[in-house]
């Protein structure tokens, strides 16, 4: 298997330009260009590791499983959010600007935090509710339910959808591309009881209605999730829920009760 | 050790800065003509509740070329507009047929079948108006 510093610097080289910004001595990104040498399998990760191992070892960027499924190497490349590990140099034959994940605050060069996507995550209640656990019956699904949600399921939550969303960059109180698609997830799943307690975020005003079907967080998405779908069929299912809500016996409740005697 | 993380912001021209930002914000534009329009509709409207001669001058006021300008790029506008939302109207509502989804191009072509019955309706209409003439 081929190792990132086994690049033979005898290949063809492109020009990339790297955003730093160090706390200690930046107030504010700043750019910086190296010539990295490259072949058809180089990835812009291929490329990050390079740098490091032969230029600069002040570098610092995410990365773990170099094959798109951890996805912790988001970067945004010429503007548009991408996976390091599946965005490669030969498709960028005159050069490439790679840059932190837009709209997330830069803790140092192309690390930023995620904190306020784990929070809205967390908000969401992403995991399986009201399931009866036991240990003796399996919990039956049929394909054509696994269907449903499964798409929804295939989320690495590398926050490439809210680098890609204006809607999130101009309020980070909106909940979100990826955090909506696996509220969405789960309300999907016919094992799933717990739709009640993630709708009231979902209906309020950061959740669905935020989204203006921008669109391009299902562009970005490196797994083909289509968070986008899922925001807006979320808009129906929250406006379901509000039809219900006005006719919930809790409404009927507050109405004056006849005397029973 | 004391972090100093950087806040970035967005610039008002935002939607300048990526194609598909670009592309999002021509759909959303694509209301402007049609106010226009809209207004004159409106307007005619107006005119016909204020008699023939006021009508007359609202026929003569939608020839003029800048309205019928305006009013062409209103169509392309409202097609443009359409192109882009019978796009995204699988993604929104998915139709499910016998445990099947169906595929979003189906539903697209569906959707343009139906814009080409309406016009031809409205096309059989007014022919049989200036038939009858």
């Amino acid at each position: 298997m081929k190792q990132p510093d086994s690049i033979p610097s005898d290949k063809q080289h492109l020009s990339m330009t790297v955003q730093r910004y160090r706390p200690e001595q930046d107030d504010a990104p700043v750019w910086q260009s190296y010539q990295v040498p490259y072949d058809d399998s180089t990835s812009v990760l291929d490329a990050l590791h390079w740098i490091k191992e032969q230029q600069d070892s002040s570098l610092a960027y995410r990365w773990s499983c170099r094959m798109a499924i951890c996805g912790s190497c988001g970067v945004m490349v010429d503007g548009t959010p991408k996976l390091g590990c599946k965005t490669f140099l030969r498709d960028y034959p005159k050069g490439l600007k790679v840059a932190a994940l837009a709209n997330f605050p830069i803790e140092k060069d192309l690390i930023v935090d995620m904190n306020q996507f784990l929070h809205h995550l967390t908000a969401l209640k992403p995991y399986l509710i009201g399931q009866p656990s036991s240990a003796s019956e399996p919990n039956r699904q049929s394909p054509e339910q696994v269907k449903r949600y499964q798409q929804f399921a295939n989320c690495i939550n590398c926050g490439l959808c809210y680098s890609a969303c204006p809607q999130f960059g101009l309020n980070p109180e909106f909940l979100g591309p990826a955090a909506i698609a696996l509220a969405h997830r789960y309300n999907l799943d016919s094992r799933d009881q717990g739709k009640a307690e993630r709708q009231p975020a979902l209906n309020s005003k950061n959740g669905v209605w935020s989204c203006t079907f921008v669109g391009f967080c299902s562009t970005v998405c490196p797994k083909g999730v289509d968070p986008a779908a899922a925001i807006n069929q979320g808009k129906i299912v929250s406006t379901m829920d509000g039809v219900i809500q006005w006719f919930s016996p809790k409404q009927l409740d507050t109405t004056p009760q006849e005397p029973t005697s | 050790m004391s972090r100093k993380p950087y806040q970035p912001s967005m610039p008002a021209n935002w939607w300048l800065k990526h194609p598909a930002y670009r592309f999002y914000m021509l759909r959303e534009a694509t209301v402007l003509p049609l106010l226009f329009f809209i207004g004159s509709l409106l307007y005619g409207l107006y005119c016909l509740s204020q008699g023939e001669a006021s009508w007359l001058g609202w026929l003569n006021w939608m020839q003029q070329p800048w309205v019928m300008a305006l009013n062409a790029l209103a169509l392309l506008a409202s097609l443009f507009h359409a192109f882009t939302f019978f796009r995204l109207f699988p993604q929104v509502m998915p139709l499910r047929l016998g445990g099947r989804t169906l595929p979003a191009s189906w539903m697209v072509a569906g959707q343009w079948l139906g814009v080409l019955l309406v016009f031809l309706a409205l096309w059989w209409l007014l022919g049989g108006y200036h038939g009858s003439n």
